[in-house]
């Protein structure tokens, strides 16, 4: 299959179960999970930006001067602000107008919502592509992966883009049949660039493979082919002109006089209504080589428009602070990270890091298929290549190596030694949803194969009888896995690690983002003194307000360091040893009160001052 | 696929059996109160189990970081071993070949639950007839100019604190060098060609003398090309005779040891030393032993 088809009825029925099943199992269970360092920072800045769209609705001349914008959103203006928007937004309708939400779900809202998509959007693409049995496995082990739900709970990025990842992809490969989603992908890819800044590699994984679709349909129409070159030409001409500004004016010269009138913008305009323009006479000529080609036209228009437009803080100094944004991305700063016994704190990493670490911690039930069925792929990619060796197997088509290269891009991105290499894994979750399809379609073929010989017993057997089973067996640890760790989630390893004793043997980083801390919030809420301090470690302050007022610390206790403190709860990272060290000192014991130990693994040890 | 997935099934079925109940850490708990001895220790094995803290009688040192079954424990005679052999991945064939060498089982070893305990003698034990940590109150310490000018670091009844910038002060803290906690005393380089001095009387003749000491926290790691190089050492405050001394480049991680033999003779008076021509993040934590001869070692460890 090349072309992209629609959902039947019954699958978008499926699709629709799974994402309320998702949707529903996330936000049943996310009261146990503690907030992340992160999120409680979008807590903050979706709160700030909320408070500016109450004020544009109140008082619109003066919410739009630049003064009140960066005053709203200038925190936190790392990152782009739809999910904060929508953050925001939702805990000011769910928490503080209608009552019905403690702050921390309704903030977390439209994260459910979000990753709710993933299991859904896997099982549309998975069930097109493969088939129903694998998109449906692909699907149900997603956020079986008690890492993958752990994010899945959290107001945070990367469960967000990883959905739209899927959904630039999905909707770029139904584009290939029907122009409407060509329009789409160019609006998702929009909305991804406006999720994390993952998004800003899509074009050159999905470029390829328009291009190809575009070539291989005009081999034999040459007109138009002369329309592929042109499109091609105007993409070209753009970019050589934009290169000579750079030249021309250097790097800042070329920021300096990037405005509303200017060259910059008129090469954008150029290329919009040029490639716009040029692929409807394409398409009167050629509709499939069109197709092929209007999500890049969309992407490339759209992707910038829509970003511009959602993020008020850059309305009025577009350039400069999005040249301040990729900047900060392009030269963020390395967390150190426990792997293997070693200390992990700059650049270069190892190259294999990102491949151990997921091999550690996806459970190994879920990841021998996915690791199976991506060397199928790629084997019979490899083998269809050669002459002597192509009638040996069947070529993959252009959707299963869309699916192919989506399973393993994030993966080489962040492989790549000078990238940081903290957070765990949620840095390539865009590329385990492919991978969980790749694993559906291992599981399926052997269910199949295993129908097949079962058959000459039982000739009536059906693939759905044996499938149950089997997904059940392959899912079952994960589940129990998951089970175990919840609400943890950092903490998982999987049985290839020996799980948490055999990951802490293995030098492993025990725990990060510091939500475990909410074990020992209780004993803390009933053995601190009254208007004492904690020292809650790796737990950011604004998270400290946030377990405050949603009722899981007492609202007496005050922030303190480990030297003035009353009690305090260190975290157990290595790279942070000498934190408990001055605890030590500063308590006169060496002894601690309580803690949350895992399987053994401390992770959060109190200590209570004598 | 199913094999692997049959295979992580029982994993994930087994695993609660490896937990230690609280039951069990009362058990062992009454077994070290009522057994150990001043001087004995606790080695938790593997190294990270340390929720045993909890339960293991303050009084009873607890060793159990990353490395710390290398560790000699040599202020011990006996050590108690505390370990969980069954948790996975314990490595168990690589601490006995790190731990036995030296070690004599003494007993059996007793099991509660999922713990098992294991007293051995330890025939790496050197008694330690000076600590200059333990001595510290007595020392006195002053800033050295390189022309021999001394400025006093006066004793507060906590700390020698001498005058400057906060963290310039002689007193032992817990601080970690290479994961190791380590109470230690804090010596934080003056800068420039000035010394931070600890002079110590009566450091014991015919003994081994010994610095350990390293750059506190992550602070060994770094290697800016500002850093300098940090210079601890001790020497003879009689001759001026140069005993000990390390360099600990800017990069160069892990605890540094040092250590010569002191011939028979009248205890001496010695200056611990320590400078850094860039002071920033030259954090130091050392201490100075004066270690008797060690038992008698009967057998190598079973």
């Amino acid at each position: 299959m090349t072309a992209g088809r629609a959902a039947t009825r019954e699958e978008r029925w499926l699709a629709l179960g799974l994402w309320v099943l998702g949707f529903v199992a996330l936000w049943a269970t996310e009261s146990a999970v503690g907030f992340t360092r992160d999120e409680s920072v979008y807590f903050y800045a979706g709160e700030s930006y909320a408070r500016w769209f109450q004020q544009l609705f109140r008082e619109p001349a003066r919410a739009l001067t630049d003064a009140a914008i960066v005053r709203a959103w200038d925190y936190n203006h790392e990152h782009p602000a739809l999910m904060k928007e929508l953050f925001g937004l939702s805990h000011l309708l769910f928490h503080e107008t209608l009552g019905w939400l403690r702050p921390a779900a309704a903030f977390r809202l439209p994260a459910f919502a979000m990753s709710a998509l993933v299991p859904a959007l896997t099982f549309l693409l998975g069930s097109a592509v493969y088939g129903r049995t694998a998109g449906l496995f692909a699907a149900l082990s997603f956020l079986l992966v008690p890492r993958q739900y752990f994010n899945a709970e959290l107001a945070c990025f990367d469960m967000p883009i990883a959905a739209m990842w899927l959904l630039v992809v999905y909707a770029f490969w139904r584009a290939l049949e029907d122009r409407n989603w060509g329009v789409l992908c160019g609006v998702f890819f929009g909305l991804a660039l406006c999720t994390k800044h993952n998004a800003l590699f899509l074009p050159f994984i999905l470029a390829p493979f328009a291009l190809w679709r575009a070539w291989t349909t005009t081999v034999d129409r040459p007109e138009a082919r002369v329309w592929l070159w042109r499109v091609l030409g105007l993409f070209a001409a753009v970019a050589v002109l934009y290169g000579l500004l750079v030249v021309s004016l250097g790097p800042a010269g070329f920021q300096r006089k990037f405005f509303l009138l200017s060259p910059h913008t008129l090469l954008f305009a150029v290329l919009a209504v040029g490639a716009l323009g040029m692929l409807h006479l394409q398409n009167e000529v050629h509709p499939p080589s069109a197709l092929a080609l209007l999500p890049m036209a969309t992407m490339a228009v759209f992707g910038p428009i829509i970003f511009y437009l959602h993020w008020p803080y850059l309305w009025h100094a577009p350039v400069d602070r999005t040249a301040w944004y990729l900047n900060f991305h392009a030269t963020h700063n390395h967390y150190t990270w426990f792997y293997l016994g070693k200390l992990l704190r700059e650049p270069p990493f190892p190259l294999e890091y990102v491949v151990v670490k997921t091999a550690l911690t996806v459970p190994t039930s879920l990841f021998v298929p996915m690791v199976t069925g991506w060397l199928a792929f790629a084997g019979r990619a490899v083998l269809s290549l050669f002459e002597r060796t192509k009638s040996l197997v069947r070529e993959p088509s252009l959707a299963e190596c869309l699916v192919g290269l989506n399973a393993v891009a994030s993966i080489l991105i962040i492989s790549h030694p000078q990238v940081p290499h903290f957070g765990g894994v949620k840095h390539w979750f865009p590329s385990m949803p492919f991978l969980g399809i790749l694993a559906g379609v291992a599981v399926t073929r052997g269910c199949e194969a295993l129908v097949e010989r079962l058959r000459v017993r039982w000739p009536r057997l059906s693939l759905a009888a044996v499938a149950a089973p089997v997904f059940t067996l392959l899912m079952l640890p994960a589940l129990i896995g998951l089970v175990r760790v919840f609400p943890y989630g950092t903490s998982f390893y999987s049985e290839l690690a020996g799980g948490l004793p055999g990951a802490a043997s293995l030098g492993m980083q025990r725990q990060f983002w510091s939500s475990n801390v909410t074990a020992v919030l209780p004993w803390i809420n009933e053995h601190a003194p009254r208007n004492g301090r904690v020292f809650l470690h790796e737990v950011h302050g604004l998270s400290f307000r946030d377990y405050q007022r949603n009722g899981l610390l007492r609202s007496d206790l005050q922030p303190g360091g480990p030297f003035d403190s009353d009690v305090a709860a260190y975290q157990y990272h290595q790279e942070f040893r000498e934190h408990e060290f001055n605890v030590w000192q500063a308590y006169g014991t060496r002894t601690p009160a309580t803690g949350l130990y895992l399987d053994e693994t401390p992770q959060i040890i109190v200590y209570q001052r004598r | 696929m199913l094999l692997v997935a049959l295979v992580c099934l029982v994993f994930q079925l087994r695993q609660p059996g490896h937990l230690v109940s609280e039951a069990d850490y009362r058990t062992v708990e009454g077994w070290l109160r009522t057994e150990a001895r001043p001087g004995d220790a606790v080695l938790l094995f593997p190294w990270w189990t340390e929720r045993a803290r909890i339960y293991v009688p303050p009084e009873v040192p607890v060793y159990g970081y990353l490395g710390s079954d290398k560790n000699d424990l040599s202020a011990h005679p006996r050590v108690w071993v505390l370990g969980q052999p069954e948790q996975p991945r314990a490595g168990e064939a690589d601490f006995r070949a790190a731990f036995l060498p030296g070690r004599t089982a003494v007993g059996a070893p007793r099991r509660a639950g999922n713990l098992e305990l294991t007293l051995y003698e330890n025939g790496r034990y050197r008694p330690r007839r000076f600590v200059a940590s333990e001595a510290y109150a007595k020392a006195r310490v002053y800033l050295e100019a390189q022309d021999g000018t001394r400025t006093g670091c006066p004793f507060d009844g906590r700390v020698h604190r001498c005058p400057g910038p906060p963290h310039l002060y002689v007193a032992p803290e817990w601080h970690e060098v290479h994961f190791e906690p380590r109470h230690c005393l804090w010596m934080h380089a003056p800068g420039g060609t000035q010394r931070l001095v600890a002079e110590f009387d009566g450091v014991p003749a015919d003994t081994e003398l010994r610095l350990e000491g390293g750059l506190i926290s992550e602070y060994a790691s770094h290697h800016d090309a500002r850093l300098s190089t940090a210079y601890y050492g001790v020497e003879d405050a009689a001759t001026r005779e140069p005993l000990l001394e390390i360099a600990q480049t800017p990069g160069l991680e892990g605890l540094q040891k040092a250590w010569r033999a002191l011939p028979p003779g009248e205890p001496r008076t010695v200056k611990v030393w320590v400078r850094a021509e860039n002071p920033e993040r030259r954090q130091v934590c050392l201490d100075v032993f004066a270690l008797g001869d060690g038992a008698v070692v009967s057998r190598e460890g079973t």
